[in-house]
């Protein structure tokens, strides 16, 4: 994989992702659809950013581009010091299982393993001993509050126990970017503000950086920076607080 | 597997079943062919009366047996007179074989045990009875049984590779003439079992045989032993044959059925294998888990299904018999074997399909759908 030079900010830290004129497009019945224009975005590492906007504004889309899971149709794209249009499918997936990780809205566990064994999954594409696959799947659980939940299956959970679980899962490769896709969207307002002071913590405590796509004004006070997109295009960047 | 145990169950139990099927067909089909395919190393002739194709009808002069032995080539002769339970094609017939004592000791030293060809040898009414035979009626050394209107004194059991000898029953050929009188067949024997000094002799030998009594009242037909069993068997042989095209439509049916599952399976989802390319999961990562859980469906289910017809084979002990050839069906490690094996190799070839698409499916299409 070809690494690139990330640029620097006035205060010295590194930026996490650069994405200039990105464009993505769909093609919907021999009709183009615009999903993404002309975005230019700087993320800077160790941010806390909340991706906002209407149904159909494509902050989802923006994330998956940003996690490496779609392709952008035009543009340049870095996240963490990688040129992702320049990826073949398989060192974009190798990419993927080192530098990202990423929550979904519905949790997406593997409903036959515990939730120990779903934390555990994505470390086997690591080399990685038996036992330190084991330390960091315990201290992954352990930081999201689980670890006395760890022989359960996810049918066992609550929302926001499962949703622990998939955040320990996105965590456990100590990924550079976390990436969540409206983490509390399906969780009750006890649930979500427990999800949203977990995902603060991690982000406090361990310098975590975090991109979040929400549309609920309330759980993006937890970010320091709000983007807001409207039609594929990005029409506000605030900084909300250090 | 753990997902939709019902499902797979069925699937499991179906390929079971194929696999059963196909196992204990080919378990017969080997069993004929053992019986009917000649050796390289084959000097057993059967002397049969021409033109008839029953124990019954079957009937020589036990004279005849100085004429063959005279004949170049013979190495011995054993006249064998035959009475069975049943003339038909059978899974459970008793095969009287009447044999001269002193000769058929002397040939047999080895097959019984000293103490039983003994007490074989001292008794006009005991029966010598081959492994099969024993298993099947349950028999044992001391014990009585009666089968065509004969009944005999069970003296021992006889070790055989021959099918013919293991599921026969070896008396002395003046007691089953005697038996046999009321049909005034006594002095008559069914047929002549001789020995050639080198095997490839059979033919000049058997056509030697079949020239010195082409004028006499008996004209005789002689062929090898395993040819006079495939003439025998001609109808079991058809039979298994069918039965054979049906074991392998059997495994077409394991291949259906675990393709079947796996798209199943791999439909319902297409948003996990997302999650998993999401999580850095790889093509070829993703292709091998389906090639696994097809392996897995074929591997189990073809182990059961293997190892009940083993089973069944062994438990069973049947020999197919008509006309007084028997044909032994014994169960075989190999051919269970083949069956596993085969069972796996469809499972993995019905998965290859799914795999490529699994492998190829993109991260925000599987979540779409």
């Amino acid at each position: 994989m070809q690494t690139t030079n990330a640029s620097t900010d006035p205060h010295g830290q590194r930026d996490i992702i650069v994405c200039k004129n990105l464009e993505k497009h769909y093609s919907r019945g021999g009709e183009t659809v615009r999903v993404l224009e002309s975005i230019n975005l700087t993320l800077q590492r160790g941010a806390f950013v909340a991706l906002m906007g209407p149904s159909g504004s494509g902050k989802t889309t923006l994330l998956n581009l940003f996690a490496g899971i779609d392709r952008p149709t035009a543009g340049v794209l870095h996240v963490d010091g990688q040129d992702l249009t320049q990826l073949s499918r398989a060192q974009l997936a190798q990419w993927r299982a080192t530098s990202v990780g990423y929550v979904f809205q519905l949790y997406h566990l593997v409903p036959v393993l515990t939730a120990y064994e779903n934390v555990e999954l994505p470390l086997y594409l690591h080399d990685i001993s038996r036992a330190e696959r084991h330390a960091r799947v315990s201290e992954a659980l352990e930081s999201v509050g689980i670890a006395d939940r760890h022989g359960h299956y996810p049918r066992q959970l609550s929302g926001g126990q499962e949703q622990r679980v998939a955040i320990a899962r996105a965590i456990v490769t100590r990924p550079a970017l976390l990436l969540a896709d409206e983490p509390t969207g399906d969780l009750d307002r006890v649930a979500a503000a427990s999800i949203m002071q977990l995902l603060s913590r991690l982000h406090r405590e361990r310098g975590q950086t975090i991109v979040m796509v929400t549309h609920d004004s309330s759980t993006a006070t937890h970010a320091q920076r709000l983007v807001h997109l409207d039609k594929g295009q990005l029409v506000e960047d605030v900084a909300v607080r250090a | 597997m753990r997902r939709r145990p019902t499902r797979s169950a069925l699937v499991l139990a179906g390929v079971a079943v194929a696999v059963f099927l196909f196992c204990t067909v080919d378990t017969m089909r080997s069993a004929v062919e053992r019986a009917t395919q000649k050796s390289a190393g084959e000097t057993a002739l059967i002397v049969y009366r021409q033109n008839r194709f029953c124990p019954f009808t079957s009937q020589l002069p036990q004279s005849y047996e100085n004429a063959i032995g005279k004949i170049p080539g013979v190495a011995s002769v054993t006249p064998v007179k035959i009475v069975v339970s049943n003339c038909r094609a059978s899974l459970d017939v008793v095969t009287f074989r009447g044999v001269p004592p002193q000769e058929f000791a002397a040939t047999h030293s080895g097959s019984a045990s000293a103490q039983d060809m003994q007490s074989w040898l001292s008794r006009g009414d005991s029966a010598l009875i081959g492994r099969e035979l024993a298993q099947r009626r349950r028999l044992k050394a001391g014990d009585r049984f009666t089968a065509a209107g004969v009944d005999a004194f069970v003296a021992g059991i006889i070790e055989s590779d021959l099918p013919q000898d293991q599921s026969s029953a070896f008396v002395h050929l003046a007691f089953l003439q005697e038996q046999a009188k009321r049909g005034g067949t006594g002095g008559v024997v069914t047929q002549f079992d001789v020995r050639v000094k080198d095997p490839a002799q059979m033919d000049a030998v058997a056509q030697a045989i079949d020239e010195r009594f082409a004028k006499d009242q008996s004209p005789t037909t002689t062929r090898a032993e395993t040819a006079h069993v495939a003439r025998a068997a001609t109808d079991v042989i058809v039979l298994v044959g069918f039965a054979q095209a049906l074991g392998i439509a059997a495994l077409v049916a394991v291949f259906a059925l675990v393709a079947n599952a796996i798209v199943l399976s791999m439909r319902s989802r297409e948003k996990e294998i997302s999650v998993l390319q999401t999580l850095g999961f790889r093509g070829v990562h993703l292709a091998t888990l389906v090639l696994l859980e097809a392996l897995m469906l074929g591997g189990v289910g073809g182990l059961i299904g293997a190892s009940a017809s083993y089973a069944v084979v062994a438990l069973a002990r049947t020999a197919m018999t008509m006309e007084g050839v028997s044909i032994a069906i014994a169960p075989s490690l190999v051919i269970a074997f083949i069956g596993v094996a085969i069972a796996i190799a469809l499972s993995v070839l019905a998965g290859i399909v799914p795999a490529i698409i699994a492998a190829r499916q993109t991260i925000v299409a599987g979540f779409r759908s």
